[in-house]
């Protein structure tokens, strides 16, 4: 198994994939800045909780294409350079699908690391009020890492299949939409899509007041029952997924 | 062991079609065994098969003794090197980590790549990037890495595609010295006769998915024998004449066609058809060529 990892690692250079997290990771650090500055002295002493929402949501837009665009860089090699007849003579054909998703998630680990050294260098700038309650960085990495790993599996598995990357990437970019939607309505349709389950698994929730155009952040209980939907797609994705890679022939 | 690869009753269908269909090989060690069959015969898919990386539809494959499957399949193709149609790399990668690549999961010594890169003449060129190699470089490329690890059993398909002339000379030999200088047993396909003439020991033709032809390539050699073609004015005399002395012949438009015929035959047929008043006007002996018998077993026009 090392050998393959070590591989993994070996095929990656000169891809730029850092790079290109790098870009989103800016993005992110732009609009949370802009949040925290525009926000009244209300919001900053608050400031965990309205970090944590403000990167649910930036995260809904930013992290499906951003995933795409991961699972290309990671997957399209193999496709276009015809490398898979080569490579499933030297190792076992599922080995190599669970290095690609292990990979994947690796990035997703620091880009989620980074996520929150991104708020916990804001509170330190900004100084806010309000103690950080250490259960909701676990919720956090749950929603933003979970909800991510398995729209990467999804990725994966278009970007094997499809020689052409325009198809796996425009899958990304209609992600983004869903995911933004999705917080925009109610009910069990939300489950329909796994770029949703960012906006379901979120657990901070506010009220915008009208008159004195302040926001107030509250605490909503972890949604439990859609973490356990989430955990059942991403079972059934990573045995389908794995199968139809198997069943492929090269 | 007996055969380095044996298959027995290994088919390929896809839909209703056979692609392969009942394939016994055997592949002796050492040897060179040319695969040779037209375009679209089915020898791809039967070397995919061997590599497991296409599921037979029926039958059996044996490597180096044991019975091949999924479970022991990486484990044995670890003593195999493999070039399939096109070959296959990391175009953003320069020649020389794609060979690390390739080196790291066979669990191969790293100064095995110095070595393979001489053998196919890549020094020069193995820090350029793959994807700005030609298709002739790409090919040696693919060699390299099939040779790394010294595998004991090597399955070339169509090596030769997009070399030049002296790159096709040059892969054919070392291809042939392969079995010589580091013991290794290789399954060469190609579509060229001409080629498996020059390259390989045995050979196997194949044709629509069967196997129509299998041995040694000095047995098919000595299938091209020659005949005696004497062309005479008054058929109807010399059918007669042959008939009565019980002569065994064949009718080619005007010539009489009398295969494998010594010099002494030869001699005693001219006389005959000559005294009876045959009307001889030209006898002629045609060796029967390789790209003949290929024409014959297969019904298709030979690549020269």
């Amino acid at each position: 198994m090392w050998k393959e990892w070590k591989s993994e690692w070996m095929k990656v250079r000169y891809r730029k994939i850092g790079l290109i997290l790098s870009a989103f990771l800016g993005i992110i650090i732009l609009w949370i800045v802009w949040a925290v500055r525009d926000a009244p002295q209300e919001g900053i002493w608050d400031g965990y909780r309205m970090s944590f929402l403000q990167l649910s949501l930036i995260d809904t837009i930013l992290m499906p294409t951003m995933i795409a665009m991961l699972a290309s860089r990671l997957c399209d090699a193999e496709v276009k350079g015809d490398m898979l007849k080569l490579l499933c003579t030297m190792e076992q054909k599922g080995r190599l699908f669970d290095m690609k998703l292990l990979m994947g998630s690796v990035y997703l680990v620091v880009f989620v690391a980074a996520e929150l050294g991104i708020i916990m260098g804001m509170s330190i700038l900004y100084g806010y009020g309000r103690p950080l309650e250490p259960i909701q960085v676990l919720y956090f990495v749950i929603q933003i890492y979970l909800v991510s790993f398995v729209i990467y599996l999804f990725q994966q598995v278009l970007s094997f299949f499809f020689e052409n990357q325009i198809i796996p990437l425009a899958a990304g970019l209609f992600g983004s939409f869903v995911g933004l939607f999705a917080w925009f309505f109610s009910g069990n349709l939300r489950k329909l899509f796994i770029w949703d389950f960012y906006s379901l698994l979120c657990f901070i929730h506010y009220n915008w007041d009208e008159k004195t155009r302040i926001m107030t952040y509250y605490n909503v209980p972890f949604d439990t029952g859609s973490l356990i939907a989430l955990l059942i797609i991403l079972a059934l994705g990573y045995t389908a997924g794995k199968n139809l890679f198997l069943r492929k022939e090269i | 062991m007996k055969y380095m690869i044996e298959t027995r009753g290994l088919s390929k269908r896809y839909g209703e079609k056979y692609s392969v269909k009942d394939l016994r090989l055997k592949i002796r060690p050492g040897c060179v065994y040319g695969f040779l069959g037209p375009n679209g015969a089915g020898k791809s898919t039967t070397m995919k098969m061997i590599l497991g990386l296409v599921k037979p539809t029926t039958g059996e494959i044996q490597m180096f003794g044991r019975e091949l499957g999924e479970k022991n399949r990486i484990a044995m193709l670890r003593n195999t090197g493999s070039l399939i149609e096109s070959p296959s790399y990391y175009g953003h990668l320069n020649g020389r980590e794609n060979l690390e690549i390739v080196q790291t999961l066979k669990g191969a010594p790293p100064e095995e790549i110095d070595e393979v890169l001489g053998i196919v003449r890549l020094e020069g060129q193995q820090k350029k990037k793959v994807k700005e190699y030609s298709l002739g470089m790409k090919q040696r490329l693919g060699l390299a890495a099939a040779l790394l690890g010294r595998p004991k059993l090597l399955l070339l398909d169509e090596p030769t595609n997009g070399l030049d002339p002296a790159g096709i000379q040059e892969i054919r030999e070392l291809i042939s010295d392969l079995p010589k200088h580091y013991g290794m047993t290789v399954m060469v396909s190609s579509h060229l006769l001409s080629e498996i003439d020059q390259m390989a020991t045995d050979v196997g033709i194949i044709n629509k998915g069967k196997l129509i032809y299998q041995g040694g390539l000095q047995k098919l050699h000595e299938q091209a024998k020659s005949s005696l073609h004497i062309h005479i004015l008054n058929q109807g005399a010399a059918i007669r004449i042959l008939e009565e002395n019980k002569e065994s012949y064949q009718i080619e438009g005007e010539e009489l066609v009398f295969p494998e015929c010594g010099e002494q035959r030869t001699a005693r047929l001219v006389a005959l058809l000559a005294a009876h008043g045959a009307q001889v006007t030209r006898v002629i002996e045609k060796q029967r060529s390789l790209e003949d018998i290929f024409l014959t077993l297969t019904g298709k026009q030979v690549s020269l």
